[in-house]
């Protein structure tokens, strides 16, 4: 007989809560950068994250300090679910000193080991192997931690990847990996691109678990990833998870988006996860409206500080020029 | 031979749900899918069948069809095949619904849909009068048949084709009609299922599977087979109703520490578990029942789908008659055996050597 542990009971009201923050954080936080990236004040490169933030918060509510993740390029959703302080994000996105890796990261590269998150990584596909890696630590420990790794439809057809879902098939690591597929490789549709069509389909190879999940259904998310969380601490093994949905903005902020016809305007409209979050939990009553408009006001005035201080705070000076460059172990 | 088609529905999204992740269930990949509907293909041809009408999707079934349609030199040749396009694909139920009634529009004299339980269910609400015949690609499969496609294409197009009449060939459906009250608004809203209707104490739809019969209370079937997989295998192993009974079966379901009796019972691909069961009845034909528990989710055909509170009507559940004219593969090929349907006359001397 096979056991399995049920996490349909439903999530508390302040869990709930918790979960609205954190996806609330992650969309004024992004929808902030979208409009200052625009006034040109913003260094580099930006991927927002707007319209994926029900993945990264139900698959990260289910993490603690035992735990790692592996991100992408389009990783500040992933920072913010795992509990990275946005005000040193925003610093860190406007090169300032005060930022999460002392403004030397930028969007891309923000990482902060002290919460297990390895980093937001320029590299497609260079998060699984990393994830191999503390899921194999995490082995060893014997304390029941997992990694979860992050990556998009693009990722999945990079050899990284495939090597590293053999590698934690393999080994049976207790590893998640999370395909985020949201239409596009950059400007590449995967329908095009993905041989299998699903991501998910590809698991059966590796003989691991694989699922589809409507990615803008923060509760379909929540489970699904506690179910598989909860597997591979218990050494079941590894799971890929894809989650289906679409990105909001373009590749990267000044993406003409000529490639995709306007299919955002209908999923802000009728899929968004905020919006079915709030639709779901006040219709049946577990929280009330009130409560997540005081969630927004003040996820609202934290942006507008961060935004406000990161602009505020010096850059790093001459003598940070080789400070942070080079470790000792 | 006058104006017949075959219409083929696949579900691009169906056996991929968190089940293979719970309980180890099959996994039907898409090139899986495409490969069936070329065994499909092939048989129809045998029997006569002059067109299929295809469905069309973004999950690459039928771009591979379309693939093996322009490589395929086999003989006999392939029907036609046309493709039923939809101004867009929403990659929900509402695809499937769309393109059934757009072949039926067309002319489809017959239906196969391929998926699961809940393929099945939001095929038998579109199809009409059409016969169907559900074949299995997802994961509980109580309703579709696991067969092999080959048989179920020369079954489908002896249908289509009125070799074998609906008469024989056919047989109607019970459906349960389940209405609840949405949360918050009081909404009425309603679900047919075709098996079985399970109302569970919990507060999210989810990720829709439903695995874990401790927060089930109570549990309606159209049929209950000894043999079956699913929720129906409950009253299946305590008190059986076989398909071509139209009479259900109405379940109050408890933990095992409370039951009356215990049933170890496949649940879904597995997953064998306890179910606690306090009482049970059969449900005759036209019979409404009020739900009694007063908030959570409903399940139809093993999929979440209507959280519900208490509003301005009761929950309720009715069995239905009228539920689709589904194809009997048995029964079809055993009328094609007895008619002689698929005999060619033998070869003549000058054909032997």
């Amino acid at each position: 007989m096979t056991q399995t542990t049920s996490s349909t009971t439903g999530l508390t009201s302040d869990r709930l809560l918790e979960a609205y923050r954190i996806m609330r954080t992650i969309r004024e936080f992004e929808e902030r950068v979208h409009a200052e990236f625009a006034t040109g004040d913003i260094p580099g490169f930006v991927h927002l994250y707007a319209g994926e933030e029900a993945s990264a918060a139900g698959v990260c509510m289910h993490l603690d300090d035992r735990d790692a993740i592996a991100s992408t390029h389009r990783g500040h959703g992933h920072c913010i679910a795992k509990g990275v302080d946005p005000t040193g994000m925003m610093a860190e996105i406007y090169g300032k000193i005060t930022g999460t890796c002392r403004g030397k990261g930028g969007s891309m590269h923000i990482a902060d080991l002290s919460k297990g998150m390895l980093g937001a990584n320029g590299i497609v596909g260079g998060g699984p192997p990393l994830i191999c890696g503390t899921a194999l630590a995490a082995k060893f420990a014997g304390q029941g931690g997992v990694g979860v790794a992050f990556f998009g439809d693009g990722a999945s057809n990079q050899g990284t990847t495939l090597e590293a879902l053999n590698l934690a098939a393999v080994w049976n690591l207790p590893a998640v990996f999370v395909a985020e597929n949201n239409g596009y490789a950059e400007t590449t549709s995967s329908t095009w691109s993905v041989a299998s069509d699903n991501i998910a389909d590809r698991a059966a190879a590796f003989g691991m678990p694989g699922v589809i999940v409507d990615g803008f259904d923060f509760f379909a998310v929540h489970e699904a990833a506690g179910e598989a969380i909860s597997r591979a601490r218990a050494g079941g093994g590894p799971t890929l998870i894809e989650m289906k949905f679409t990105r909001y903005y373009g590749h990267f902020e000044g993406d003409q988006q000529k490639y995709r016809a306007d299919e955002v305007a209908q999923a802000r409209e009728h899929l968004d996860c905020l919006l079915r979050f709030r639709t779901t939990v006040t219709g049946d009553g577990r929280v009330s409206a009130q409560a997540l408009d005081a969630v927004d006001a003040d996820v609202a005035a934290l942006i507008d500080e961060a935004v406000a201080k990161a602009k505020a705070d010096p850059k790093p000076g001459d003598d940070d020029l080789t400070t942070d460059v080079y470790i000792t172990y | 031979m006058g104006e017949v088609a075959l219409g083929i529905v696949a579900n691009p999204m169906s056996g991929r749900d968190i089940r293979r992740l719970v309980a180890k269930a099959s996994v039907f990949p898409t090139a899986e899918k495409a490969n069936m509907i070329q065994r499909i293909l092939t048989a129809a041809a045998v029997v006569g069948l002059p067109k299929v009408l295809m469905s069309t999707d973004v999950g690459g079934i039928s771009a591979a069809v379309l693939r093996a349609l322009q490589a395929h030199a086999g003989t006999p040749p392939w029907p036609e095949v046309e493709f039923v396009e939809l101004p867009a694909h929403s990659q929900t139920a509402t695809d499937s619904v769309a393109l059934i009634r757009e072949m039926i529009a067309r002319g489809a004299t017959a239906l196969i849909c391929l998926g699961g339980d809940g393929t099945a269910r939001v095929a038998a609400g579109a199809c009409g009068d059409v016969p169907l015949l559900p074949l299995s690609t997802g994961t509980n499969n109580a309703f579709p048949t696991m067969r092999e496609a080959t048989v179920a294409g020369l079954a489908a197009a002896l249908i289509a084709t009125g070799a074998v009449s609906a008469d024989d060939g056919t047989r109607r459906a019970t459906t349960l009609r389940v209405s609840a009250p949405r949360p918050g608004s009081g909404e009425l809203r309603t679900e047919n299922a075709l098996v079985d209707v399970a109302i569970a104490r919990t507060s999210d739809v989810g990720a829709r599977a439903l695995w874990d019969p401790d927060v089930l209370t109570e549990l309606y079937v159209t049929f209950a087979e000894p043999d079956g997989i699913g929720l129906s295998s409950i009253p299946g192993l305590l008190c059986p109703s076989p398909r071509t009974s139209p009479d259900g079966v109405a379940l109050r379901l408890c933990p095992p520490s409370r039951a009356r009796v215990v049933v170890q019972a496949p649940i879904a691909p597995g997953l064998v578990l306890p179910v606690g069961v306090s009482s049970w009845r059969p449900m005759a034909v036209g019979e409404q029942l009020a739900i009694e528990t007063d908030r959570g989710v409903i399940a139809v055909d093993g999929e979440r789908e209507l959280a519900f509170a208490p509003g301005r009507a009761p929950p309720s559940v009715e069995l239905s008659a009228h539920g689709p004219r589904i194809v009997d593969i048995a029964a079809v090929m055993a009328a094609a055996a007895r008619e002689g349907l698929l005999r060619t006359p033998p070869p003549t001397p000058q054909e032997r050597s």
